[in-house]
């Protein structure tokens, strides 16, 4: 394919999201990446599609809207990727009365909850430690397997026209007249009048090739895994704690526990959030204080052998709301990155705000609060 | 204090090497007695050269600066300052010992490659045939055929022989004649001649006569099918013979156990028969500083180089001089594990012997169909992007038995050869033994 109608960089679910988009609005795409589908942030996530996480707000209306637009996604490609609405549990041990206000105010912004007593917290989680008083469930938390998304996403993508190309590097992004024209890579030379960055972590790279600026730094995170067990946790199960590190600009090390079983059977324990740059080594402490939460949240756990633990790094800016918009300077260059630990669920809401924007419609939300021109006086 | 982390051959001579001196020495090893793999755990070894063995244990056992320590798994190495801390688990707790040097001497395990019925029982790897017998003193079966590649078949198909098993087979899909691609290896290592002479005599008297060019290309009910191959290792059409056995040991060569070394951070590189092992100096270091490693990790060389090995490693890292007949001794070793591996090579026509059904992954029960699949149908092109769209190897054995298959035959379906870079990524697990999410968590500072 020598002349797109738009190039996407990055084969993660977000890109592919993207490239799928403009397909189905009539764009021929071409993807690229620097490795394999799904090699970067989405081979390294554990598939959440939350809503329980966000606090009101336009980050909030994203994911209840993406979060549909998962379900769409997924039949319009065709059931493949174990896409499940398997709802989230979210518990207090001892004052519930953030979470309560929490679940509140996101129930009046369209997120349904229903709040649990110690009876029927413990009916829905039946192996939950008893000292949980309390919680709230929230039906519409889903998951999906990420990498298997993408594969499929981007295989649509092309069966409709479109092309991919893998183990592509962008060595220069061509502008001319503040404009771009187009991308040199390691595999050849393609021109568009529209680029879409959606290399997550790596984005503020790409942006700078373009000669502009976008602040998003990695936040790694580990996430274990265990052997297949009998089906102990049926949701995705986290303490109310989990909303105030998501949240947190500390650079310092946080962990808090989400808890959920897999189709496979094994046992996922995220998620710790680190700001320590491309630092891949393991951290063994941090490991031993996932497993102490998750044995504390689920004691029956303690039997459980952990198999493995891998780790990832979550794209984050600094007031930690994703980036989906044209750039600031250079026209034609579009991002879609930044989405933090959240990717994953905000994919398609984030690839229609986009395709709405390329083709000048309204779209389902003001998506000014993600314009990357906030960021022209931001550094990190 | 060093700690040495494997009890076979290489970590037996290190320990020994470096108590001469009087340095302390923590062996831990996670078998109940010592001699590794090779010496199979036993007090007394018999077969070729067992003296060697006594002789060792022997040593080990009168050094007081040594201190074995048994079942003990080690499942992570952590560094602490300029310590090295161990974590292991011993009898159902968590445990751990700091010190400043580190020799690793983890050793190596069968390599298994897929065939229809690999994963049915009776189905076993030559290694896991010889440890039953050896370990448990069970025999796997009355009627045996062992199959595969290399000499390490021989002792195993003796070893079965003189326990009462009848050998229905013995059968090395690569033939001698390779050898003449190395006279200088033999001419380096005359003994070599002599254990060949000592398992052809045993062979004989349990009337087994070695077949080559041969593999068993399907196992089902107990009947293995025995095929003709070529030196692709493809089947040659219509020459298959069945041959009625309770079990088929088969096995092709070894991959060494990298883990420990790979949580260390030491470097890795792609050996000449595309084994990922650990890169070391003429002494045995590691990249990393005080971590000398020593034995098959280092290359798949055997139990004389491991020896030579450990030993090189116990004097470097105890501060004493290592002799330079000891280096030429090593060279003479190296230059034979070459020829060996010159000699037996994997040839990816073993990738046709499979069907769509056949499981490649057994831990995740993953068919061939669906390994293709991945690569054609989603566009997977490395081990890592089919792992995670098929599962394939994120079981209980984390990928140890198939992963270096699933690079092999997805590099084979996209017409490519496996990067380095990819073989040394599948060995990288940061939790070398399972432990149960109660211990890890207690062990929280």
């Amino acid at each position: 394919m020598k002349n797109p109608d738009a190039i996407v960089i990055g084969a993660g679910i977000v890109g592919a999201s993207v490239a799928l988009s403009l397909t189905n609005a009539g764009f021929k795409v071409l993807v690229i990446d620097r490795g394999a589908v799904s090699s970067g942030t989405t081979g390294a996530g554990e598939g959440n599609i939350l809503v329980s996480d966000k606090d009101p707000g336009p980050e909030l209306t994203l994911a209840l809207r993406s979060r549909d637009l998962w379900f769409e996604m997924q039949d319009d490609v065709g059931d493949t990727f174990e896409l499940e609405a398997k709802g989230g549990v979210v518990v207090a041990r001892n004052d519930d009365g953030p979470l309560m206000i929490l679940a509140s105010e996101q129930s009046n912004h369209g997120v349904t909850i229903q709040k649990l007593d110690h009876t029927s917290l413990h009916e829905l989680e039946p192996y939950l430690d008893q000292r949980y008083q309390s919680g709230v469930f929230y039906p519409q938390d889903s998951q999906c397997q990420p990498m298997l998304a993408a594969a499929h996403v981007i295989r649509t993508v092309v069966q409709r026209g479109g092309a991919f190309i893998s183990q592509a590097k962008v060595t220069r992004i061509l502008v001319n007249q503040g404009a771009v024209t187009g991308i040199e890579t390691t595999q050849g030379n393609f021109s568009a009048p529209i680029i879409v960055n959606a290399t997550g972590t790596w984005a503020g790279e790409l942006a700078q090739m373009a000669g502009s600026h976008l602040p998003i730094a990695p936040r790694k995170g580990f996430i274990l895994v265990t052997e297949p067990t009998k089906k102990y946790v049926f949701h995705k199960v986290y303490d109310s704690d989990y909303v105030a590190n998501v949240a947190s600009s500390d650079a310092d090390l946080q962990t808090s526990t989400v808890v959920e079983g897999t189709r496979a059977g094994t046992i996922l324990i995220g998620a710790s959030r680190e700001r320590v740059g491309f630092d891949g080594s393991m951290n063994y402490e941090i490991l031993r204080r996932l497993a102490a939460q998750a044995t504390s949240l689920f004691p029956v756990l303690r039997d459980v052998q952990l198999l493995r633990a891998y780790r990832g790094f979550r794209p984050y800016a600094p007031d930690h709301l994703p980036v989906i918009g044209e750039d600031a300077t250079v026209k034609g260059l579009w991002h879609s990155a930044g989405h933090e630990g959240a990717g994953i669920g905000l994919a398609p809401g984030s690839a229609a705000l986009i395709t709405d924007a390329i083709l000048g419609r309204e779209s389902f939300m003001d998506g000014s609060a993600f314009s990357p021109a906030r960021f022209e006086k931001v550094s990190l | 204090m060093i700690i040495v982390i494997g009890a076979g051959p290489a970590g037996l001579a290190a320990a020994e090497a470096a108590s001469r001196n009087g340095t302390d020495v923590a062996l831990i090893d996670s078998a109940p007695r010592k001699g590794g793999q090779y010496w199979r755990h036993q007090t007394a070894v018999k077969g070729y050269r067992s003296n060697r063995a006594d002789t060792l244990f022997a040593k080990i056992e009168n050094a007081s600066s040594i201190t074995h320590i048994s079942e003990a798994t080690v499942w992570s190495i952590e560094k602490d300052g300029n310590l090295f801390r161990v974590n292991y688990l011993q009898g159902g707790q968590e445990s751990s010992l700091t010190a400043e040097k580190l020799i690793l001497a983890t050793g190596a395990y069968d390599r298994s490659l897929p065939f229809p019925g690999w994963d049915k029982p009776g189905s076993m790897t030559p290694g896991a045939a010889q440890s039953l017998l050896k370990g448990h003193g069970v025999l796997a079966g009355k009627k045996v055929v062992v199959a595969g590649t290399g000499p390490f078949l021989l002792p195993v198909a003796t070893g079965l022989a003189e326990s009462g098993a009848e050998i229905v087979g013995l059968y090395d899909a690569n033939t001698p004649l390779r050898w003449a691609l190395s006279p200088h290896a033999l001419l380096l290592n005359p003994s070599k001649f002599l254990e060949l002479i000592y398992y052809a005599r045993l062979l004989k008297r349990f009337s087994v006569t070695p077949q080559f060019k041969r593999a068993v290309s399907s196992f089902s009910e107990g009947s293995a099918t025995i095929s003709r191959v070529n030196s692709k290792f493809n089947i040659v059409a219509k020459r298959d013979k069945s041959r009625l056995v309770d079990v088929v040991a088969a096995g092709w060569g070894f991959t060494p156990d990298l883990s420990l070394g790979g949580i260390v951070g030491c470097a890795q590189r792609v050996d000449v028969d595309g084994t990922t092992i650990f890169s070391v100096d003429d002494a045995q270091r590691s990249s990393v500083e005080n971590v000398w490693i020593a034995g098959e990790a280092t290359g798949i060389g055997g139990a004389d180089l491991s020896l030579i090995e450990g030993e090189i490693a116990g004097l470097s890292a105890s501060g004493q001089g290592v002799r330079p007949l000891l280096n030429f001794n090593r060279m003479r070793k190296q230059i034979f594990a070459n020829a060996l591996k010159r000699s037996y090579p994997i040839r990816d026509g073993w990738q046709s012997w499979s069907d769509d059904t056949t499981t490649i992954c057994r831990c995740e029960e993953v068919k061939m169909s669906e390994i293709r699949e991945s690569v054609t149908e989603l566009g997977a092109e490395d081990s890592r992007t089919a792992k995670l769209f098929t599962r394939a190897g994120m079981g209980l054995c984390q990928g140890r038995i198939c992963s270096r298959n699933v690079s092999e035959i997805v590099a084979g379906l996209t017409h490519c050869t496996v990067s380095d870079g990819e073989r040394i990524a599948s060995s990288n697990r940061p939790i070398a033994s399972p432990i149960s999410l109660g211990l890890l968590g207690d062990g929280k500072k």
